[in-house]
């Protein structure tokens, strides 16, 4: 009763403070949902490849750009115990359009389990010349039956369906299947090839040294089998990660993670500071009526329930503001901006704010425990 | 009946050590007001914080009917107050932002729970102080006077077999002072409760059934029943 009531009696001072940790809640939210953003731009191509483990060239781990596996490589992880499967995954930089209206891409080959795109539009059926496209190729003007060209290789894909969740370093990724992924990145890595027969003769060489090859190989385990066992069994010719280990590593994400982190410490102890300074000054202003009220009866616990549920209230309504806000922002975002919300963190956010601001009442318990009774009637020591 | 037994308080240490009550005793039979007078720092207040368990006497005895309360826990005292003791502050120290009657209502929700002869008995309390048409008014909308009924049907809320009372007419006027000292006289008498009522106003003293008057912390003048 005496929660509520004081809640109701003094609306805009509490309704102030609860604004003021609601933007403090929305801006935990927005952090979160920037930097989930940034995460599954950054490595969504990475993370979402259907495997156990990604297997990168020796020393190559964590730059995917970077890593080669040849058609035996892949083989002979195929056939390593307590692997059940293995396929190449191909990654290469490309610019689709004209040189007016261009815009960078990475073409990622699937070299087996091509049905693993989730599809949101067209079909997942990819066939030689034809691709997959992350949905974000849509911000760009990409539509489904569009045919694209990669400049300046003139290589051209259709594209007959869109994907999810799939960029890489925040650019849109075109996915194909593995021979056409081959043509597409010796032509990249060629470029341009001048010089007459020798330049020919350098091309066909190098598309000989990548036939069934790619960047990297997924890999899927027999049932049981742990990364560290299939890791030791194959020596160091190859370098293991998870996906998720693999996604999190390389291009600056784990400084990116670190820094987007940090932003959201900061927001949630700012939150506690708020709400724990807060009731701790109220506590002070009252220290006369909860005197008296101490003397009519009142035990700590009681007074300390009382501040629980206020502090409960106070962060609820907070959290509803916070969420209404971080939605708004994110609606108001253009497309291109890293902004994902994830209900999972959010919770943990608005958990985290929760927990830190009962942490903060610990400075009002310690104020209410300190309140002698006998004040109330008067000074009573000289 | 109360009975305060050769109490003493004594507050600090060697030099410093200041005697705010020594040797204090005195009797009250159910159904009496009693008037504690003195100048201030005559330990008025001191003694009427031993008798609530708000503090611990150094030495003495404080008994109501029998039962020992100076040895008490904080807990303890805490539940002793809220079950046996009303206390009219001299500042009436009502929660600003509860109705009249949600004031009232404050004394069992500290003991756990409202129940509707809870509600009753405040409504009845309000009533018979004068104070049905003020029942949902808050504090500051009352007039010195009010607020003052207001903390005594509060102090009574809980049936109290002791009262205690600090300066309950310091800020009213001296009509206004009066009525409420015979209002608390009436309840005392009515509810068959001890009440002890600290003031510095001999005028208010007189309409109490007995007097004790305090000065450094002694008993310096008794009426019949003190000893």
């Amino acid at each position: 009763m005496l929660a509520i009531k004081e809640l109701l009696g003094s609306k805009l001072k509490f309704g102030l403070i609860a604004l003021a940790i609601g933007l403090v809640v929305s801006l935990t939210m927005i952090t979160s949902a920037i930097s989930e953003g940034l995460i599954r731009g950054m490595s969504g191509a990475k993370n979402e490849i259907a495997a156990d483990a990604v297997a990168f060239q020796r020393d190559t781990f964590p730059i995917l750009e970077r890593s080669v596996v040849s058609a035996d490589d892949i083989a002979a992880l195929a056939e390593a115990p307590g692997v059940a499967r293995a396929y190449g995954v191909g990654h290469s930089f490309a610019t689709v359009g004209s040189a007016d209206d261009a815009y960078d891409a990475r073409v990622f080959g699937l070299g087996d389990r091509i049905d693993q795109l989730p599809i949101v539009e067209g079909t997942g059926e990819i066939g030689p010349g034809e691709a997959v496209a992350d949905a974000s190729a849509a911000w760009w003007g990409a539509e489904v039956g569009d045919t694209v060209t990669l400049t300046p290789t003139g290589i051209e894909l259709a594209i007959v369906g869109f994907t999810e969740g799939r960029r890489y370093v925040m650019f849109p990724t075109l996915w194909v299947d593995l021979p056409t992924w081959e043509a597409i990145h010796v032509a990249t890595i060629l470029g341009r090839v001048d010089g007459g027969e020798d330049g020919a003769a350098a091309a066909e060489r190098m598309a000989a040294q990548f036939a069934g090859g790619a960047s990297v190989a997924a890999l899927e385990f027999e049932p049981g089998v742990s990364l560290a066992e299939v890791q030791q069994a194959l020596g160091d010719e190859f370098t293991l990660a998870t996906t998720e280990d693999a996604a999190l590593a390389g291009n600056g994400m784990p400084e990116m993670i670190l820094a987007v982190g940090g932003i959201q410490v900061v927001s949630v102890v700012i939150g506690a500071l708020l709400v724990g300074v807060f009731f701790y000054i109220t506590t002070l202003h009252k220290t006369a009526q909860i005197a008296a009220i101490k003397a009519i009866g009142a035990s700590n616990a009681h007074l300390y329930r009382t501040l629980i549920v206020q502090i409960t209230v106070l962060v609820a309504v907070a959290t509803v503001i916070g969420t209404a806000l971080a939605l708004a922002a994110g609606a108001g975002m253009p497309p291109l901006m890293a902004f994902d919300p994830d209900p999972a963190r959010w919770a943990t956010a608005i958990a985290a704010v929760f927990g830190t601001a009962y942490l903060g009442s610990l400075f009002s318990l310690k104020s209410i425990l300190g309140i002698d009774p006998a004040t109330a009637l008067g000074r009573t020591s000289t | 009946m109360l009975e305060v037994r050769d109490i003493s308080k004594r507050y600090g240490s060697g030099h410093t050590q200041v005697v705010a009550l020594d040797s204090v005793s005195f009797s009250l039979d159910t159904g009496r007001l009693l008037a504690v007078l003195g100048p201030s720092g005559s330990g008025k207040t001191t003694l009427l914080s031993l008798i609530a368990g708000l503090l611990t006497p150094s030495s003495g005895e404080i008994v109501i009917d029998g039962h020992a309360i100076h040895l008490r826990t904080a807990a303890e005292a805490a539940r002793f107050r809220r079950t046996t003791v009303g206390i009219v502050f001299q500042e009436h120290h009502l929660v600003h932002y509860l109705t009249a009657r949600e004031n009232l209502l404050l004394v069992p929700h500290l003991s756990g729970r409202v129940t509707r002869e809870d509600r009753t008995r405040a409504d009845e309390l309000l009533a018979s102080f004068g104070l049905t048409e003020r029942a949902s008014h808050r504090p500051a909308l009352l007039s010195g006077g009010e607020r003052q009924r207001v903390a005594i049907a509060r102090a009574l809320m809980n049936a109290p077999q002791i009262m205690l009372v600090d300066e309950p007419t310091a800020s009213l006027d001296t009509d206004r002072g009066l009525q409420v000292v015979e209002l608390l006289k009436q309840q005392v008498h009515e509810r068959k409760m001890t009440c002890v009522m600290v003031t510095h106003d001999p005028r208010m003293a007189e309409h109490a059934d007995e007097r004790l008057i305090l000065v450094d912390g002694r008993v310096v003048e008794e009426s019949a029943h003190a000893t």
